[in-house]
Order: C-alpha cells, then structure tokens, then sequence
C-alpha cells in the first residue's frame, strides 16, 4: 500500500509542517491545548513521535477516544453475570479481554471456565452462533460510530436465534459537547476522530464551532494528517476563526457515510451511558432499538442491579481520560500496571493512553 | 478499536462482496455498508470485516496542492 499512503510520511513535508506550526504558535504567543479523541490518533501520533516535534507551547492532550478504556466495569460485571447464570458463550474483541470489571476480567474468568471467545467482528460471534445451535451465543459489542455500524448491519440482517448482542457503544460528538462544557478542563481545540467521522461525516461537530465557539479539525492517521489537522487548528485560533475543518477529505465527506448513518439510525436508539470513572453521560450512547429487541441481550437477560467499580487500587483512568492528568503522574504507572499486567482500563488496549506511553516510553512534558 | 485499514479492491467475488488486499495479504470483505459503487484498483478503508470508506483520488490530488498553498505561500 505504498500508493497513495507514503506522501503522507514524506519527511520534507513533516519537516516543512513542523516550521509553519512554529511560525504560528510564535504569533499565536500563549500556550495551547488540544485535545484529540481517539485511540488510534495517541498510538499513531506517539509511533511517530510528534509530541517531541511540536513547539513546547502545544500541548496534545488525549481526550476519551479510546472505547475499551471508556467501558465501564459494570459492563463487564453484566456480562458475566449472565454468564454465571445461563447456558452462554460470550464473545468480544480481544481488547476487551483484559478490561478489568469489579471482581475479574474476561480473561481471568475464562480462567475459571466462563466460555469466553475471540472474534473479529460481530459477524464471526454469529457464525460460532451458527455452529452452536443448542447454545445461547452473546456478542459484546464495544466501539464508536466506526464499530458499532457494522454490528448495527448484522443487527438489521441477521436473523439467528440464539444470538444477541450486549451493547456498550457510545458517541463521540455529544460526549465532545459535555468536554467543552466542563470548567475543570482547559483546551483550545478538537483534533476530531478520522476514522468516525468517514461514518458520521465533518456536519455532526459544526454545533461545536458554531454554538462553543471551538476549532474543530477532523483528521486523519499519517504524520501529515495529524500535523496539517494541528496546523488548521492554531490557524483558526489565531484568526479567531473557529470552524469545523475537514483536513481528512479523502477518506471523510461532509455528511459522512450515508449507507453507515442510516444503519446506526436504524439500529439503535441514543440512550445514557456509563463511561469508566466518569459516571453516566447524558445521551452519549446507543442502544438497540425497540424492533430488534429481540436480539438485545439486556432485554433477553433480566439482569439486576449490581454495584460496580470502575477504579481499583489508585488507578486515575478518570483523569487520564480527559486529559486531566497524565500517565506518568498515576503512582502505579509502569510499577505495578504494565501492559503485561493491566490495573486500569487504560493500560490494556494498545490505543489506551497509559499503553502507549508505556509502550513507547513516551516522554511527556511537565507542565 | 476504530482502526481502519487501507486496502486494495482487487476481486468483485458478488453484490455485497470483494477481495481486499491489505498489504499484500487477501482479505475478503463485506460492502453492505457503502452505497458507492466499488471497482477493481479502488482504495478503501476496512474496519473489522467491512468497507467503510472510498478513497476519493481526485481529493488525494487536491491534498498535494493544498500542501503546496500552505508550504510555498
Ligand atoms: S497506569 Fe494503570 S492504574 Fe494508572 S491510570 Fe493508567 S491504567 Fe490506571
């Protein structure tokens, strides 16, 4: 895939990127913040090894874009609490195995026998449903707009029985919204998720520009991408010219992937939804709509209430979420929580923020 | 989790299905969720066994002027 990629990389082109964002964070003459929402945005930037190339005035800040970090551990507590409870094989991604819930993981309860299996997709989960006709088949389904639209066309097509599907998807725009609202967060711009935004288009943040007055970039992956979507961001502060910038268009369109936004409309109904030491966010999630109740496992499943725990033993995910702190300021960082031996939610997925910055030793600036 | 991988379209197997290939490897994939047609030599981005997105060529040329508008003012 060299083609229409390795432009994209070109060192001359990062290099002369690098000089422009200088120039302009000089004229801009403050600090700036900008936070990105999106998983594959701090493992693809930190690979890298941007951070070290911005002017020490920019600070990119990871906001909650990474799905298996955000799942809450009473998402994981259900799941096995049905397990516990009937004849069931789970499957889920394998990210997910290592989320901690209250008590155990996915993978520690696989250890005590739970049927726990690795797909790929949702539409592996309903083949193994296919194969097991006299088991109950249960797909956890995790993920933004980008993920949840392909279970959301298996959830419109599919028409096995013994199949359903434990929905913890979640929205990126109005939990956007709810960051900008916060006082305890200070930043001054959106570096908006590329790979959701090819579902949801650039249209669904114009209220974030229009009604909080706040830069929004979508960008995309390569060194490029994220430093032209950098470069737009300082332009629009320094011109005081907020606006949702489209720096990722070959792959994104204004109103997004309308085949994809009619399957999530379809499938799913917005709903609340519980984000790891965060509490419930308002209208932040979605959940499967009335006419495919029949293959919603909270329906299926009478689950009770259950009291859960998000944050073991110091773990901070609450503030390294929203970028309120950072890796190494958490006591247990790289001491006790490794990637090999994850505490916290954001310590598993090798796009959560404590991963990668263990992963690639990443050296964040003090403030 | 919202990684998309870029990816060839190098066989048409039937109406809701192609060959993709991902850096060398063949990978079949599900295009129910793209209302574009897709041809033989398309790039595209795939996520967990689905196309989600075209490349849009004429914008990847663009993207090389635009470059050049913001490097050489
Ligand atoms: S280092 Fe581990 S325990 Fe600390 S915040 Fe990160 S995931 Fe939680």
């Amino acid at each position: 895939m060299s083609g229409p990629t390795s432009k994209y990389r070109d060192k001359e082109i990062v290099d002369a990127l690098i000089r422009k964002i200088k120039q302009i964070t000089n004229e801009i003459e403050d600090k700036v913040r900008i936070m990105h929402v999106c998983g594959t945005h701090e493992h693809d930037l930190v690979k890298a090894g941007l951070r070290s190339l911005l002017p020490k005035e920019i600070d990119l800040i990871a906001g909650p874009g990474c799905p298996v970090c955000v799942s809450s551990a009473q998402d994981v507590d259900e799941i096995l609490w049905v397990a516990d409870n009937h004849n069931v094989i789970i499957t889920t991604f394998g990210d997910m195995m290592r989320v901690p819930g209250s008590k155990e993981s996915l993978y520690q309860a696989q250890g005590r026998g739970v049927d726990v299996h690795i797909v790929y997709g949702v539409s592996d989960a309903i083949k193994l449903a296919e194969q097991n006709p006299e088991r109950e088949v249960i797909f956890f389904s995790v993920g933004f707009e980008t993920t949840s639209c392909v279970t959301a066309a298996e959830v419109i097509r599919t028409k096995q029985p013994n199949f359903s599907i434990y929905s913890s998807h979640k929205l990126v725009p109005p939990a956007m919204e709810l960051l900008v609202q916060r006082d305890d967060l200070e930043f001054q711009g959106f570096l908006a998720p590329g790979h959701v935004s090819t579902i949801i288009g650039a249209q669904p943040y114009d209220f974030i520009a229009k009604d909080y007055g706040f830069p929004v970039s979508v960008a995309g992956f390569e060194p490029v991408d994220i430093l032209l979507g950098i470069y737009s961001l300082l332009k629009q502060i320094k011109e005081n010219n907020p606006h949702v910038s489209n720096d990722y268009k070959r792959y994104v369109k204004y109103e997004g992937n309308v085949a994809a936004v009619k399957a999530l409309n379809e499938a799913y109904v917005v709903s609340d939804a519980r984000w790891r030491g965060l509490g419930t966010w308002p209208n932040t999630g979605h959940e499967i709509s009335e006419k495919y109740s029949h293959i919603d496992a909270k329906k299926k499943y009478n689950i009770p209430e259950l009291n859960s725990i998000d944050l073991q033993g110091g773990c901070i995910c609450d503030e390294i979420l929203i970028g309120k702190s950072k890796p190494h300021q958490c006591k247990l960082f790289n001491k006790t929580c490794r990637p090999d031996y994850p505490i916290g939610a954001c310590m598993v997925s090798h796009e959560g923020t404590c991963n990668v910055a263990a992963t690639y030793e990443e050296i964040i600036w003090e403030e | 989790m919202c990684l998309a991988i870029p990816g060839l379209i190098c066989e048409i197997l039937s109406d809701k299905r192609v060959m993709v290939d991902i850096t060398g490897v063949r990978r079949e994939a599900d295009t129910s969720l793209l209302e574009e047609p897709l041809e033989i030599g398309d790039y595209v981005l795939v996520h967990t066994g689905f196309i989600i997105s075209k490349l849009d060529s004429e914008q990847a040329k663009e993207d090389l002027k635009l470059w050049d508008e913001i490097l050489n003012p």
